[in-house]
């Protein structure tokens, strides 16, 4: 597994587990991460999710060395992509359940689209967002769309165009309202969790009507 | 290559250099200019050596807007430009002129009214420590309307609304721009803009030409559509360079630890 899944009673934990690859997405991190999300969002128990990674990096997108040396093993997400159907995030995967993004780390490229489509980011200081597709000939397209509908759109099309040159750090970040919170790295998944219980609070239906409605105003042109 | 009267065009390594050029009017567009800007897009454009644009101005200030002095006394210039608006036939910014090159719009003192059409309209804006933004319009008795939109669509809106209120009476200084994400940077001394212009260009003059067009082409159309209208249209741009040496070259240079080879953007 590619992807740690854990409960803590009505938080729902989905950890991005390949710590020695920078949490990079490959063929298999593909499969997992569509099943966690079908998990959770079956699983009645759970009425918030939070997003975060093993070791240094949140998650530094496709696996551009897998990409190179295997590039057959990505055929099946290569489809998604030209279809627009991706299935990576729980936006892709329809979660009708709050998300929290918890950054603990480089957030690179594909990395953006799980910052792009939570609900709520919150990072730690050690947190860095860079997007460095341009720098190895590929386009940006998907989860800089989204953030530019989300976030200062120059801050977003700069990120896109200096590729791997340039990285925006967490309290940049902040102040531009990419994220909404800074904590120190040891605090962030109990204050991830914090923010969780907090949520879950609320009737969960009332949560997903909520949420629906919110992004459905992303939607108008 | 065009010689012009109220721009200057450079080339420097490959950043395309386009400066507006009327200092004693602080670069305020009259028609010449207008037809100029059109031309110099497509020049810089066109030239396969310039990877990324800078857009500054000579002299104290950045840009003041339309010459209202001229339109008001030539004759022919009121009519003209009452008739390209009401067609949206407009060719001064590199959004009208279809640029998919980087644009950096390197802000240099005073940016006011009509010179927000290169804010709104530019990728990447930095800007002199001693730079100043406000939008005299409403003050001169006249709409503020296009680069606003734009504006609007880039950056907190309330901040956009009360410049285009405040006219001539209320100025933002740099520190506020940056903080709203307006600009990506400030520039201090402010003479160091054009030495901090040409080293930004030069860094992002390192990517795939092709990847940033692609890109620049996808991100513009989140602006236009809605999300997942917009995801759909990034995705044709993303699928347009498959194939293209540079989606290969560029993973292929990562694994391999040196620098890439781009194809000229076609």
């Amino acid at each position: 597994m590619t992807i740690e899944v854990r409960r803590d009673g009505k938080v729902g934990w989905l950890i991005f587990d390949r710590p020695d690859a920078g949490n990079a997405i490959d063929a298999q991190m593909f499969v997992d991460l569509e099943a966690a999300w079908a998990e959770f969002e079956a699983d009645d128990s759970v009425s918030v999710i939070v997003n975060t990674g093993n070791g240094r990096a949140f998650q530094s997108g496709l696996d551009v060395v897998q990409l190179a040396r295997h590039p057959e093993a990505l055929k099946a997400s290569s489809r998604q992509t030209k279809r627009a159907e991706l299935r990576l995030t729980a936006w892709h995967c329809g979660v009708t359940k709050p998300v929290i993004a918890a950054v603990n780390g480089t957030c690179a490229g594909g990395g953006l689209h799980f910052v792009a489509d939570a609900d709520i980011v919150i990072a730690s200081t050690a947190a860095t967002f860079l997007d460095p597709h341009v720098s190895v000939g590929q386009v940006s397209a998907f989860e800089t769309i989204a953030l530019a509908k989300k976030s200062p759109a120059e801050t977003i099309f700069r990120m896109a165009v200096a590729g791997s040159r340039e990285r925006v750090d967490a309290e940049r970040a902040r102040q531009l309202g990419l994220v909404s919170e800074i904590v120190a790295p040891e605090a962030l998944r109990g204050r991830a969790h914090e923010l969780a219980e907090t949520i879950a609070r609320h009737p969960l239906a009332h949560l997903r009507q909520l949420k629906a409605q919110l992004w459905a105003a992303l939607e108008i042109a | 290559m065009s010689t012009y009267e109220h721009l200057v065009v450079e080339r420097h390594g490959p950043v395309g250099w386009l400066i507006n050029d009327r200092p004693d009017v602080r670069n305020a567009m009259n028609n010449a200019m207008r037809d100029e800007f059109a031309d110099a897009w497509n020049e810089l454009n066109g030239d396969p050596a310039v990877r990324v644009i800078v857009h500054t101005g000579n002299g104290r200030d950045f840009q003041t807007g339309v010459d209202v002095g001229e339109l008001a006394t030539d004759g022919v210039g009121m009519e003209r430009y009452r008739q390209s608006m009401e067609d949206f036939d407009v060719h001064f910014t590199s959004w009208h002129q279809d640029v998919w090159k980087p644009v950096i719009t390197a802000v240099n003192g005073i940016c006011c009214g009509g010179g927000f059409h290169w804010v709104a309209d530019a990728d990447i804006v930095i800007a002199a420590s001693d730079a100043q933004f406000f939008d005299p319009h409403t003050s001169v008795g006249q709409v503020v309307a296009i680069e606003a939109i734009g504006l609007m669509k880039k950056m907190p809106v309330e901040a956009v609304m009360r410049m285009a209120f405040m006219g001539k009476y209320e100025r933002m200084g740099p520190e506020r721009a940056y903080e709203l994400g307006m600009i990506s940077e400030i520039v201090d001394p402010p003479d160091r803009l054009r030495e901090r212009a040409q080293e930004l260009g030069e860094t992002i003059a390192k990517n795939s030409p092709s990847a940033m067009a692609a890109t620049k082409r996808a991100l513009w159309g989140a602006l236009e559509a809605g999300l997942t209208g917009a995801c759909k249209q990034g995705a044709q741009h993303l699928v347009s360079m498959w194939g293209h040496p540079d989606q290969t070259e560029g993973p292929a240079a990562f694994a391999a630890k040196r620098d890439p080879q781009w194809e000229p953007l076609q």
